[in-house]
């Protein structure tokens, strides 16, 4: 049995870095800090474009019709990249439950949208406090009640809250529901958004985590003390190493929740909740190694690791944090 | 119209490089290998013409069994299909043989148009696009960073150190472009998943006709006799100025004079 990705697969992870290294490289995160609204629509097309936008979407609506294991290592790559579009809200949760819990109507109305880069979708589900990017937002997945609705952007208020990442803008909304929002789908479509969300931001997570460590390993590589680069000492060392083993093990178990996810397996939420715990502590190492193994220069506004540094703050705590997906996680094994 | 574009597999430009010691030649094992920057260009160019005029793109890669990942890659911009020449008695090919393997599948070949980077980023002569023309008897437009098509008329802006030149030759013809051409896409998902299913079809010397005693490394007009790691970066020298600019001016004026600058 093989369990490694395919080579497609890895081809399509390295078109994607070297997307985002063109694309989206540390100085358009920065500028997406001052922008008004955040966001770049220039690269939401070239998104599209290039096929990240529809990939969960069917052929038949103009998407590329993949799965969440096809889509797991292009998550990576946008954590790596810090990438501040709604590529986990649009491609990995809204879009997929639009497709199998939307009503005929909303599909044929936003699938070929959104794939064309044409329309953005965001969600706010039940346990979520935000919805992120809702003043951009033409659909939102919304959770009432344990319904999902399709909410077009003239049915709903988004109101700004205060986001620590300055590249990841966060919202409350006030949305008008009624019949004709409603979804297809009942409480079983909600609870898979919602283990979707988890997932696809434990798959962000390990892209950042991993970032934060390379920029690490560069530097101790670099920064030198008592005449020797200060990664030669030990105390630096196993620091780098320990990190490395929590961010490469808690990737597995997000590569694992895909599958489930993608296979509909009976254990999803377990596997999702096993994943996006493990990734928001691994990251959380990650995040608290990177800052101490910088020392004072971490801090500072000019370096860049702050933009990995806060997104990788705001994530850890997006869709459940690690506290609250071992409760699930216990509350469901102990339940059966 | 058919155009083809020449690829060349190359090791990645970042990494440091292994030479081996026995016959200098490059250990390709060593480092990871992409498809050469320049070849982005052309296929670039290639895919304009044939979204704006209508085309048929081939891309041809002579380089060892590992290079079907190249042209995979190349296939994946959205190209039609590729040639792929692969045989053991290549190994070592300086410029002129590699023109020669080139040419011989390119005889086999219908086309209107050769479009190729003007230089690969490891060997670097520039060379292989003018002695193409010439072993097949075609007019060449080298350096090409802007070219248009009338008809069967082909027009470029030649990049010399000054400038341009403005240049023109019929089809069939070779085109070679610089950097300034055009800006190089990505290549789309529906790409990569395409590039899985195109034709490719992989030859030997003697399906492009071409004698084993005309290429590789011991047949080749370049020998290699020496190689030399290049030598570590030298420390600068350091002026330290007392703020008012005197001692540092004087110090870059006086490095001018003593170069011949001023």
């Amino acid at each position: 049995m093989n369990f490694d990705f395919t080579e497609e697969q890895y081809q399509l992870r390295d078109a994607a870095r070297d997307f985002f290294a063109g694309e989206c490289p540390p100085s358009h995160v920065r500028a997406m800090w001052d922008d008004q609204t955040g966001r770049s629509p220039a690269l939401w097309r070239a998104m599209a474009e290039t096929g990240f936008v529809g990939l969960t979407i069917p052929e038949e609506h103009g998407g590329l019709g993949m799965d969440e294991v096809d889509l797991v290592l292009l998550l990576e790559e946008a954590g790596r990249a810090a990438l501040p579009e709604p590529l986990v809200e649009t491609t990995a949760i809204a879009a997929p439950t639009l497709v199998e819990a939307g009503t005929p109507e909303q599909q044929a109305h936003w699938l070929p949208r959104i794939a064309a880069g044409e329309a953005i979708a965001t969600v706010q589900l039940a346990g979520a406090p935000f919805a992120v990017d809702a003043h951009v937002a033409d659909v939102l997945v919304l959770e009432r009640d344990g319904r999902l609705h399709a909410v077009p952007s003239e049915r709903f208020n988004a109101v700004a809250q205060p986001s620590l990442d300055g590249a990841r803008r966060v919202f409350t909304v006030e949305a008008e529901t009624g019949p004709d929002t409603a979804m297809a789908g009942g409480p079983d479509a909600a609870a898979k958004a919602y283990d979707r969300a988890a997932w696809a931001t434990a798959s962000v997570l390990g892209g950042v985590a991993h970032q934060l460590l390379d920029m690490t390993v560069s530097y101790v590589r670099e920064r030198e003390q008592f005449g020797r680069p200060v990664g030669s000492f030990q105390a630096i060392k196993h620091k780098l190493a320990e990190t490395l083993l929590v961010v490469e093990t808690s990737k597995a178990a997000t590569w694992y929740a895909a599958y489930a996810i993608a296979t509909d397996r009976a254990d999803r939420s377990e596997a999702v909740s096993v994943a996006k715990s493990y990734a928001s502590d691994a990251e959380r190492k990650a995040n608290l190694e990177a800052l101490q193994c910088h020392g004072g220069i971490g801090f500072t506004w000019e370096h860049d690791l702050h933009l990995w540094l806060k997104r990788g703050k705001a994530l850890e705590q997006a869709y459940g944090s690690a506290t609250e997906h071992r409760a699930r996680l216990a509350s469901r094994l102990f339940a059966s | 119209m058919r155009i083809i574009c020449p690829v060349k597999r190359v090791p990645d430009t970042a990494a440091s490089k292994k030479v081996d010691p026995d016959d200098f030649t490059l250990d390709r094992d060593s480092v990871e290998a992409i498809l050469n920057a320049n070849d982005e260009w052309s296929i670039e160019e290639a895919m304009r013409i044939k979204e704006r005029d209508g085309a048929e793109v081939i891309v041809l890669c002579m380089g060892p069994e590992q290079a079907q990942t190249t042209v995979r890659k190349a296939l994946s911009y959205g190209l039609d299909g590729a040639i792929q020449v692969t045989d053991p008695a290549i190994h070592g090919s300086d410029a002129v043989a590699t023109a020669r393997v080139l040419a011989g599948a390119l005889r086999e070949e219908s086309f209107d148009l050769i479009i190729m980077g003007n230089q690969s980023s490891d060997a670097r002569t520039t060379l292989v696009p003018a002695m193409l023309a010439e072993f097949l008897d075609l007019p060449a437009l080298t350096y090409a960073r802007k070219l248009e098509i009338d008809g069967r008329k082909l027009t470029a802006h030649r990049e010399t150190a000054s400038g341009h030149v403005v240049v023109e030759a019929e089809m069939p013809a070779i085109v070679s472009v610089v950097e300034a051409i055009n800006e190089p896409r990505y290549p789309s998902f529906k790409g990569i998943m395409a590039a899985k299913s195109k034709p490719l079809s992989t030859r030997d010397l003697g399906a492009v006709g071409v004698d084993a005693s005309e290429v590789g490394l011991a047949n080749s007009w370049t020998q290699i006799i020496e190689a030399t790691p290049r030598p570590p970066k030298q420390a600068g020298e350091k002026v330290d100025d007392d703020g008012s600019g005197t001692v540092g001016a004087k110090a870059i004026a006086d490095f001018l004079a003593a170069q011949k600058f001023i």
